[in-house]
């Protein structure tokens, strides 16, 4: 309403004070809710969120909503993604050539109908995911699923895919009633119109039912009494509400809310009422991407001047903009994954082997410009502040940076299509398996939008085909250090930080864990 | 007032309601205004001129202008959100799903975006006469759908605002104005330059805070208390719901939640409405017709309300039905604030997925509020003021 707006005058106390009248007036019928009555838990997050539908989600809410629905085959323990474990499936195998997945199903699990949960169900959730061609159907790219008998199912894929027992755990792979679905329009067909049942009527296992569901506003789920897995649900009702971080604060400190998903690091020192704060590195990796192509910038092609920012950044100094909880990650995969490089790996700040960098480099006063998203905050941390620390860094260093902010919409296409000079983006992992950062390779995904071609690196394309296929954690470990040692040395990534992660919960919730996968499982909180 | 439904045949001259001054069935338009104040107070001759009913042809003029101002309306907004650099399929699909030509081509074929700008165009005006305005790509559900709640959400809010604005500011602009240049005018002004000058955004984080949670006065954010289920929609309006439902916990639960931010807003327009007010009062309080009514020894309060107060009513109406709209349009940062999830929450999601479909809605939607607006100003100007009816 900038209309009619002159000036600036300080508070309207004497209106706030009408307001307050009125106010304690009105208020007067309402009893605050809390977890006392019938045990309703209301988590506060920032929804981002568009469906319920586990074989179109890929949301970070929607995995929240889709983790208290479904239940998946394999899943993991709290925040612990290191070993996948038994979930509707209680046990598996996995060939040794790595390409075949055999898991066995869980005696007596029910949906929330009543109806068990068979071979079928599964086949036909997963194959609908492949085929609603969808934002997870990536998750099971070149994988064949049959069923082998009533109550055990086969994944084929076509290469080795030793991820796949990471990959299962994720909410968009959750297994649906087959009956159900199809009885409502489901088809594990690109045709399938049962979206709109399952944003009304969940048709799953898990420790919860939908009971409402609102992209904007909030979901709200009730227990599911015939769960039959092995964690049984404490709350009787589970209340998401969309709230901006700031009103999360103030709602968890009031008691209006239990659990706030969303604060920075700074909106979470100084929290009163005996509330609980649960702070720890997130998985994704903010980095800087140097573009390789020649025609973009000269500049960041040129090796040296790519090790000149490389040792002219100041971690510690961005670390200390993300507040506690935040790390250095040493290579592209965050450090609670299986290959991430040690902390004592980590880059640091090198002022003068910068600049000896940046004088071997041959360019006289570098001057290049920084692409990222002004809108985009990642845990928080607002990119724009981040970029421009990392000016002023390099400004120290001898390299004049120009920040070319825009929003996300329109620098995704600049950043996709490789036409970013510098860029400031984050990886958030599809799913915790270090395979997930082969995309960052050259001639990938990643690696193509700083224009790492294929065969730019034999050696590391040949480690990463290998590191793709390779059954055995030990091994693959080493794979996955080795392949991002020589990304560190020679790569057009550099690795900035993790931010940090907090979840605010009140002192009568317990088990809050921080899951990458899907942030919190609202089944395992408990009440004292 | 409330909107008189004429039959739409036969009714023809006799009218169904015989001060029907807005009509609200458009088959018929000449026929109902035979009955109007308007066609009745013409002087003879020039009744036939007029084609008998000038009221149903200035609704008929209004309504031609609302649709080609919602076409153009639909025009602009498409135009404009594809000039935006930005590809709605990178804004909507995932890292993985874009590395996937098949599922990107998968999610334009379904929005219809893998066909040329001007079909695109043409596809929605012809969904749009079917009431359809196509499927948002955030929310997955017709626009219409989301519309249906987040209009009314808004509708509360600025409702319940305005309707406070309108006592509060009127009476302190009248209490201004009769106390001119005393100390309690310049209160007033004190009062109403802070509420126009606060920014809004601030004062809804401020009374937040205070109200909630210093003092816990006020329930926290939302529209309704998280134990409860939205009453059965009807409106949309929660607390017409509730009472209609008669589940009268909600419907209190419904009016504490949306006290705070309804009188966040009404800050801004009662300071604005105070000014307009006092000012209007003071230059009729000089003229000469007063000075007659006060001659002739009528009660103070006659003069006020049927002399003053009718008179000044006019530019009052005007600012009002401005600040409305506004208030429809503007609530987004209240509404961030206070997790109120109505049209601004939506519009401003929608803007920044590129949300095409629903940003269109979002236009539709507040261009035919201002058109509502307005032309329910000018018919209020008709009641209020008889020199505009005969002219």
């Amino acid at each position: 309403m900038p209309r009619f707006s002159a000036g600036s005058y300080p508070v309207a106390l004497p209106l706030v004070a009408v307001a307050a009248l009125a106010l304690s007036a009105c208020s007067g019928g309402t009893s605050a809710s809390g977890s006392s009555a019938g045990k309703t838990l209301v988590v506060d997050t920032s929804f981002n969120l568009k469906t319920a539908d586990p074989g179109r989600e890929f949301e970070p809410t929607g995995q929240i909503v889709d983790k208290a629905l479904y239940e998946t085959l394999l899943s993991f323990k709290g925040s612990d993604v290191t070993k996948p474990v038994p979930g509707l499936a209680s046990s598996y195998e996995q060939s040794a050539d790595g390409k075949t997945l055999t898991l066995h199903l869980r005696a007596g699990a029910k949906f929330a109908d009543g109806s068990a949960v068979t071979a079928d169900d599964v086949v036909f959730s997963l194959n609908r995911v492949i085929a609603l061609k969808g934002n997870p159907s990536f998750l099971l790219d070149g994988v064949t699923v049959t069923k082998t008998d009533a109550s055990t199912v086969t994944l084929v894929s076509k290469k080795a895919n030793p991820a796949l027992p990471f990959i299962l755990p994720n909410p968009a792979l959750g297994i649906l009633s087959a009956k159900t679905v199809q009885a409502h329009g489901g088809s594990a067909t690109a045709t399938d119109g049962a979206e709109k049942y399952l944003n009304t009527t969940s048709a799953g296992s898990g420790p919860y039912t939908l009971t409402s569901f609102n992209t904007n506003t909030q979901v709200v789920l009730t227990k599911n009494p015939k769960y039959t897995g092995s964690d049984k649900p404490t709350y009787d009702k589970i209340v998401l509400r969309n709230v901006q971080a700031p009103t999360q604060k103030l709602n968890v400190q009031r008691g209006d809310s239990q659990i706030a998903l969303d604060l920075t690091s700074d909106q979470v020192t100084g929290l009163s009422g005996g509330l609980k704060v649960d702070s720890g590195a997130s998985s994704d990796v903010i980095f800087l991407l140097l573009n390789r192509n020649t025609k973009v910038s000269s500049t960041t092609a040129n090796a040296k001047f790519a090790e000149a920012v490389r040792k002219g950044i100041d971690y510690k100094s961005l670390l200390s903009l993300a507040g506690t909880g935040s790390v250095q990650p040493a290579g592209v995969i965050p450090s609670t994954f299986l290959g991430a490089l040690p902390a004592s790996e980590a880059a640091g700040r090198d002022l003068a082997g910068a600049k000896a960098a940046l004088t071997a480099s041959g360019i006289a006063k570098p001057s290049v410009t920084l692409g990222y998203a002004s809108d985009l905050t990642v845990d928080g941390l607002s990119l724009q502040t981040l970029a421009e620390r990392v000016q002023a860094q390099l400004k120290e260093v001898g390299i004049t940076v120009t920040l070319a902010p825009a929003p996300t919409t329109t620098e995704l296409d600049n950043y996709r299509n490789g036409k970013e000079q510098l860029g400031l983006w984050y990886w958030g992992p599809d799913y915790p398996d270090p395979s997930d950062y082969l995309t960052f390779l050259p001639g990938n995904l990643v690696g193509l939008r700083a224009d790492w071609k294929a065969g730019a690196d034999p050696t590391l394309t040949a480690l990463g085909d290998k590191a793709a296929t390779t059954i055995g954690d030990d091994t693959r470990k080493t794979l996955y250090e080795q392949i991002q040692t020589r990304m560190n040395a020679s790569g057009p990534f550099i690795p900035l930080m993790q931010p940090s992660r907090n979840t605010v919960s009140a002192a009568s919730v317990t088990g809050v864990a921080y899951n990458p996968v899907w942030t919190i499982d609202v089944a395992a909180l408990g009440a004292k | 007032m409330s909107p008189r439904w004429v039959p739409s045949k036969g009714a023809g001259g006799k009218g169904a309601g015989s001060e029907g001054r807005e009509g609200a069935g458009s088959g018929d338009g000449d026929r109902l205004l035979a009955a109007s104040p308007t066609a009745r107070r013409l002087p003879g001759p020039r009744r036939r001129l007029l084609a008998r009913h000038p009221l149903a042809r200035f609704l008929l003029r209004r309504t031609a202008t609302a649709v080609l101002l919602a076409l153009g309306v639909t025009l602009v907004t498409f135009v404009l959100t594809n000039l935006v650099p930005g590809d709605p399929a990178a804004a909507n699909l995932g890292q993985r799903a874009i590395g996937d030509p098949a599922i990107v081509a998968q999610f334009r074929h379904h929005y219809g975006l893998d066909k040329p700008l001007p079909v695109q165009y043409v596809t929605y005006l012809g969904n749009l006469l079917h009431g359809d305005l196509g499927e948002s790509q955030q929310s997955h559900q017709s626009v219409l759908t989301d519309l249906s709640t987040a209009v009314p959400a808004t509708l509360e809010l600025a409702g319940a605002a305005i309707v406070v604005s309108l006592i509060v500011g009127v009476a302190f602009g009248v209490i201004a104005a009769l106390r001119r240049d005393r100390f309690t005018d310049q209160l007033l002004r004190v009062v109403s330059l802070l509420g126009v000058s606060v920014p809004t955004f601030w004062l809804a984080l401020l009374a937040f805070y205070v109200f909630f949670y210093r003092l816990g006065w006020a329930p926290g954010s939302g529209r309704l208390d998280p134990g409860m289920t939205a009453p059965p929609h009807v409106t949309g309006l929660y607390t017409v719901d509730a009472a209609l439902a008669g589940q009268w916990p909600v419907f209190w639960s419904a009016v504490g939640h949306l006290a705070l931010p309804a009188l966040v807003l009404t800050a801004y327009t009662v300071g604005l409405l105070t000014r307009f007010t006092r000012s209007a009062v003071l230059e009729v309080l000089n003229q000469d017709y007063v000075r007659a009514a006060r001659a002739k020894g009528l009660p103070g309060r006659t003069v006020l309300f049927q002399y003053v107060l009718r008179a000044a009513l006019v530019p009052v109406i005007t600012v009002a039905g401005l600040a409305f709209g506004a208030l429809l349009s503007g609530t987004v940062l209240v509404e961030s604030i206070f997790a109120w999830p109505g049209l601004g929450a939506y519009a401003y999601r929608s803007a920044t997925t590129l949300d095409l479909p629903a940003v269109m809605g979002v236009g539709l939607v507040v261009g035919l509020v201002y058109l509502i607006v307005n032309l329910a100003v000018d018919v209020l100007y008709g009641v209020i003021d008889p020199r505009v009816r005969v002219q």
